[in-house]
């Protein structure tokens, strides 16, 4: 609802050129852009270079308002570039639908306002997508980036990587290549735009890697804020259960609940069992601890109930399976025209 | 009123990994109902890894009875078959397994059965021909527990050979692992009439098993929910309360004994200082349980008031229409 109102709100700006596009390149400016005409130039001319028609959405928010500055003067010279500004304060996920929403061409191209790897690597991508395969994304690869940087990576990959059951080794390259349609029907909310490639997988998408060469500019090493590592690990821990149990939430929270309430349970037993044979139970702080113990894991276990009393009586509206569908060449351009 | 060209019956089969069975299972279903009228083969493909979708593919195109759906990637039996469930256009539909472990011959006694006026027919399995200790005896166990805490009884509830009533199959949504409790769920949620056959078992001819010990726990949170469900579905808050009433009685309990320990000092000895928080400690915190679960339940009651409103106006409809 909010997103709608924003869009409402937001300047956009067309252009003639990008009116029959294949392919819409969205650009989402939310954290260390670099210039903004130059990323458009570089990438402008790998698509060019394929023979492709193509469009730019520049998709910032308010705090980089200034950097849209030259794709503007770009856009009145006729370049097909469109810039969304966002009225408010919002994360990736949303600029990037607000981006999805605007976008014509049947492929869309995601890539974040800073240099991951070399823009010849779209050329692969939309190759891939060309292909058959539902969303192509660039995986840097070898690095050759500092220390710091493939050590957080490594994190990254043992903890959401994981996720995918090893198919993905470069979740945070945010250099993306898909089908609009695909984009369109994964439900992407929170932060969880950064883990696309694990929710398309998870809606049963055919996801693929693409290695590319890595870009001079993401070599220095980048150290952030303990507050965003803090809500990374957020974020993974609520991909995790959103990919692994949101249909049983009771397993989740049940296993933690009867760990608890096992360990608790069990030492009552045993000082109920010493207490009949004559050692006095009042005397004993463990009796606290078993106690607390044993409330945790009911609490756990409830809680569980719950979620699992909302998936029930929600089954009907949530889709529980995808259908592969025959892939109809034509329908798309169909659609798009 | 479906229209004439609709099969009466509709046979939905999950596969899995099946390219050897899928053959041998179409030329069985088509051979076990020649003497039906109008049916259909719904074939769902459960992501399969090796050429199941490809073998089932040329089948369905070879023979218009026969049909194909693809998930687009392995989701599980229970998604594969409520997908065949959705597909499904018979007013009659016969879920059974993949790996011919089942016998297509055993479809329309089931049916017959259905058609004495029930609305869900479960098969059970005489002679099961399957490794004891692995599956014999955990199904044993979990077929009494269902049975125990549902109520509903249902000898063999793995069993996937089962008939339903389309109006059944539209009440009742499936995720998670629920097929397996598919006749638990819908005499708890649909006030299903529920009626048992023998059917035969054979051995598996190819393939593995795709079963193992380590569902046990799984099995148990599932059991655990269905209880749930069955027995509070109607009224959410009221389990929560009673958790907060047990809890508030092991709180009672907790202060009796601090109380007693007043009373029985003049006979101890040495009174133990502990004794002045250990038992207070612990009712308190059986009493914070007890506010948790009573709070746990209005929450509950309020996320779930527009789904359950909704619910039971559809339901109200369909009966009124039943009528």
């Amino acid at each position: 609802m909010t997103e709608i109102a924003a869009r409402e709100h937001a300047s956009t700006r067309l252009s003639r050129g990008g009116v029959h596009a294949e392919v819409t390149v969205i650009v989402t400016v939310v954290e260390r852009p670099e210039p903004l005409d130059e990323l458009y130039r570089e990438y402008a001319a790998v698509l060019e270079s394929c023979g492709r028609s193509y469009e730019f959405i520049f998709v910032a928010h308010p705090f980089f308002r200034e950097m849209l500055e030259p794709l503007l003067a770009l856009a009145r010279d006729g370049a097909p570039v469109r810039t969304i500004e966002s009225p408010r304060s919002i994360g990736e996920t949303a600029l990037l639908r607000m981006g999805l929403a605007e976008s014509r061409g049947s492929i869309v191209v995601t890539v974040p306002a800073y240099r991951q790897v070399q823009p010849s690597a779209i050329r692969e991508l939309l190759a891939a997508v060309d292909g058959g395969v539902d969303l192509a994304v660039a995986r840097r690869w070898p690095r050759v980036d500092a220390r710091v940087n493939r050590l957080q990576h490594l994190a990254l990959h043992l903890t959401a990587g994981r996720l995918a059951n090893g198919t993905l080794h470069d979740v945070a390259c945010g250099v993306r290549a898909a089908r609009r349609d695909v984009l369109q029907d994964i439900p992407l909310y929170g932060d969880f735009a950064r883990f696309l490639p694990l929710l398309a997988i998870y809606n049963g998408y055919n996801v693929v890697e693409v290695a590319s060469e890595q870009h001079a500019s993401d070599l220095a090493s980048r150290v952030y804020r303990p507050g965003v590592y803090v809500r990374r690990l957020i974020d993974i821990l609520g991909l995790y259960f959103l990919l692994r149990f949101t249909e049983k939430p009771l397993r989740f929270f049940g296993l933690i609940g009867a760990v608890l309430a096992g360990v608790g349970g069990v030492a009552l037993l045993v000082m109920f069992v010493q207490r009949l044979l004559g050692q006095p139970l009042g005397d004993r702080p463990l009796l606290l601890l078993a106690v607390l113990l044993a409330t945790l894991g009911v609490q756990a276990i409830a809680l569980g109930l719950v979620g699992e009393m909302i998936v029930h009586f929600n089954a009907s509206r949530r889709r529980s399976y995808r259908l592969r569908e025959p892939r109809t060449p034509g329908s798309e351009s169909a659609r798009s025209s | 009123m479906p229209p004439l060209a609709l099969p009466e019956l509709s046979v939905v089969v999950p596969l899995y990994n099946e390219e050897e069975s899928v053959g041998p299972l179409v030329d069985a279903v088509r051979e076990a109902l020649a003497g039906q009228p109008a049916w259909e083969l719904v074939l769902v493909d459960d992501g399969s890894r090796d050429s199941t979708a490809q073998v089932a593919g040329a089948l369905a195109a070879a023979d218009p009875r026969v049909v194909l759906l693809q998930l687009a990637r392995n989701y599980g039996q229970t998604q594969a078959m409520q997908a065949g469930f959705d597909r499904a256009n018979g007013r009659i539909v016969v879920s059974m397994d993949g790996d011919l472990q089942n016998d297509p011959r055993d479809i329309p006694l089931v049916v017959a059965k259905l058609e004495e006026g029930f609305d869900l027919v479960a098969g059970y399995r005489m002679r099961r021909q399957d490794k004891i200790v692995t599956r014999k005896i955990p199904s044993w166990v979990a077929n009494r527990m269902i049975i125990w805490l549902t109520g509903v009884r249902i000898r063999d509830n793995g069993c996937s050979l089962k008939a339903y009533r389309r109006d059944l199959l539209d009440q009742l949504h499936l995720y998670s692992d629920m097929h397996r409790f598919l006749p638990a769920l819908a005499a708890a949620t649909a006030n299903a009439r529920i009626a048992e056959v023998p059917v035969r078992h054979h051995a598996r001819r190819f393939g593995v098993s795709k079963y193992g010990l380590t569902r046990v726990a799984k099995l148990l949170a599932d059991l655990l929910t269905i209880k749930m469900i069955a027995s509070f579905r109607e009224s959410p808050l009221a389990m929560f309360g009673l958790g907060a009433l047990l809890s508030g009685l092991i709180a009672t309990g907790f202060l009796s004994a601090w109380l007693w320990s007043f009373v029985d000092r003049g006979a101890s000895a040495d009174p133990s200082p502990m004794n002045a928080y250990v038992f207070p400690g612990s009712a308190l915190l059986c009493i914070a349980l007890a506010v948790f679960l009573t709070m746990l339940g209005l929450i509950a009651e309020e996320a779930l008031q527009k789904v359950r409103a909704e619910e039971q106006l559809e339901r109200f409809g369909a009966r009124e229409v039943h009528a």
